[in-house]
């Protein structure tokens, strides 16, 4: 019962966004669909990192991967951009299950050392490939649509951010997510019991990296411009900052942290550069201090006024 | 050509040895790696500037200021940050990335994004051998760099400092149970380690200035560095850079110099398929 009334709210909330943009300027348009953009590469973030406890920091890079390749086609080859996107994607999970069959096995270290490292050589061959690549210039890509419209855009970021959190809620509410959880907490008690840990954590990455290389791609194809702001290590910092201040580890947290830190963003833009700097503390408190961010703040919150009510109506 | 290319790779490959000693260090005691370690050799840089240029000292002075500066830094980095981790290997990884970013925007900040060099220590160049004339800053990086190696190494060997070090990477509860705090351990091996990057940064910024974001391919060396010699050996990550070093100024040399550090990568790449154990490993690691 309740949980019917539960998924009922859900869909109102979704109905209630999706009517939003009608009612703002292009501008805040804008601000939602950069907004879903982040949702996107959050969710898929956390996925790896809040429910396997292994830590990425080449998830910027593989949208990247995602938006050059399907930019590249596009540009050099006249594919359609639909078709780049898909293309992107499957780029973006094939890289990921290489680098995961390369490090997982040997724990998590090594894959934040290995992705660290394939995001600077991605960022190397992206300057030195100036010819293919535009580097620092970037590299202009026609949009996803005939017409440009921030309204579709709007509609495409929308089911694109929709079908990530679906795909990440099915894999942590699936039996496989049962697995994921147990390899974060205790890994030998985990393959103990029969979980091949291994092949859990590169699902994991390789569903994650995938995640992120459609988002990269779709973000390309409607800033209309690919630049290497979008594999940058800002960006992945921007991402790590979201899902750790909004809240590692649960399903709201990624998609509080990034709405909340998107239209911060738009409002401290004023101070140019500060913001990176207090972006950068804020994430640094809440994870010293409060590991399980914003949620992890709320439900805290909400335990305690529980169990104040029960100690009152039971003198 | 090979001969220049050569001395370049020793020189290099001796700095980024002693910067990888600092990651080996502390993943030997506390097994955190510390992504903001290349911030901290940058960070050193930027002190030896700002001591010797804009403050006037004399670079020596300045240098020694600027490690113990770094040193006390990374004691409060350790005690704040790091200590509350200990167990939970990936808040470790996540916080030390933010910090990273956190520095490099204040450096941004501070000293912009410029290139910034502190005075050399000596002039002029020497003839190697009537191969080729060679800078007398770069000898002196290479001996300096060797000197602090073989001074590290005897504080390792010969001290009760350093019996600690290795009794506590070896077996850290029996480290405990004959009687080591190694809560205090953990900091000022956290510090040291550090230092050691501070020391990097200050032989080698004379040379290669110093820019607020130039601290990540740097560290990125160091780690691969201590893949590559295998996680907690201390010389195999001595050769390590040495290797690195060597093998990236030929790659630049005779391959392409805009693709210097793919080699660096290539190198960990093979190391984790062929001998992920690295080259002086231990087999369970």
């Amino acid at each position: 019962m309740k949980a019917i009334a539960k998924r009922w709210w859900l869909g109102a909330a979704v109905a209630a966004f999706a009517a939003l943009p009608w009612t703002l300027g292009v501008y805040h348009q804008h601000i939602l669909i950069v907004s879903l953009f982040y949702v996107m590469m959050a969710a898929s973030w956390n996925l790896l990192a809040g429910y396997t406890g292994q830590v990425s920091f080449g998830h910027a890079a593989f949208a990247g991967i995602g938006a050059y390749a399907s930019g590249i086609l596009a540009v050099k080859a006249g594919v359609n951009p639909w078709i780049g996107v898909a293309a992107g994607t499957l780029l973006a999970a094939v890289f990921g299950f290489l680098l995961g069959i390369l490090c997982l096995k040997l724990g998590g270290i090594y894959l934040s050392l290995t992705t660290l490292g394939f995001s600077e050589i991605l960022h190397i061959v992206i300057n030195n490939e100036y010819e293919i690549t535009r580097g620092t210039m970037g590299l202009q890509v026609p949009g996803l649509i005939a017409e440009y419209s921030k309204l579709a855009y709007f509609y495409i970021f929308l089911a694109a951010a929709l079908v990530t959190l679906a795909v990440v809620h099915r894999l942590i509410h699936a039996n496989i997510g049962l697995n994921f959880r147990a390899v974060q907490n205790d890994e030998r008690a985990a393959a103990a019991l029969g979980v091949d840990v291994v092949r859990v954590r590169v699902l994991a990455f390789t569903v994650s990296s995938a995640l992120a290389g459609m988002a990269g791609a779709l973000y390309g194809h409607y800033l209309l411009l690919i630049t290497p702001q979008i594999p940058s290590l800002d960006q992945q910092f921007l991402v790590l900052s979201m899902t750790v201040i909004g809240g590692l580890g649960s399903f709201a947290g990624p998609i509080i942290g990034a709405f909340g830190l998107e239209i911060l963003s738009e409002y401290i833009r004023a101070y140019g550069e500060y913001h990176v700097l207090a972006f950068g503390l804020v994430a640094l408190i809440v994870a010293r201090f409060a590991p399980r961010g914003v949620v992890g703040i709320w439900n805290g919150w909400r335990a305690r006024r529980d169990l104040a009510r029960a100690a009152g109506a039971a003198p | 050509m090979f001969a220049l290319a050569l001395t370049n790779g020793l020189v290099i490959g001796i700095v980024y040895a002693l910067t990888a000693l600092g990651v080996s260090l502390v993943v030997g005691i506390m097994n955190v790696i510390n992504f903001a370690h290349g911030e901290f050799y940058i960070l050193a840089g930027y002190f030896s500037y700002l001591f010797a240029h804009t403050l006037g000292m004399d670079p020596l002075a300045a240098m020694l200021i600027a490690v113990a500066g770094v040193f006390v830094l990374g004691l409060v980095v350790e005690y704040t940050l790091i200590r509350p981790t200990y167990g939970d290997d990936m808040y470790s990884l996540i916080l030390t990335f933010i910090l990273s970013i956190v520095l490099q925007s204040i450096y941004l900040l501070v000293f912009g994004p410029y290139p910034n060099k502190p005075p050399g220590w000596v002039k002029g160049a020497t003839d190697i051998f009537g191969l080729f004339f060679y800078g007398n800053q770069r000898l002196a990086a290479l001996g300096a760099g060797v000197a602090v190696i073989a001074l590290f190494f005897a504080m390792l060997k010969l001290t009760w400092f350093g019996r600690m070090i290795r009794a506590a990477s070896q077996d850290r509860e029996m480290a405990e149970l004959n009687g080591i705090d190694t809560t205090r351990l953990n900091m000022f091996g956290f510090g040291l380690g550090c230092a050691l990057a501070a020391a990097a940064g200050v032989i080698l910024a004379p040379v290669f200035p110093v820019t607020p974001t130039a601290g990540t391919p740097i560290a990125l060396t160091a780690f691969v560095c201590v893949v590559l010699g295998g996680m907690g050996s201390m010389s195999g990550c001595v050769l390590g850079g040495l290797v690195l070093g060597v093998v990236e100024n030929l790659g630049a040399a005779y391959v392409s110099t805009g693709y210097k550090h793919l080699f660096m990568f290539l190198i960990l790449i093979l190391v984790l398929l062929i001998r992920p154990a690295g080259l002086f490993g231990r087999r369970e690691a």
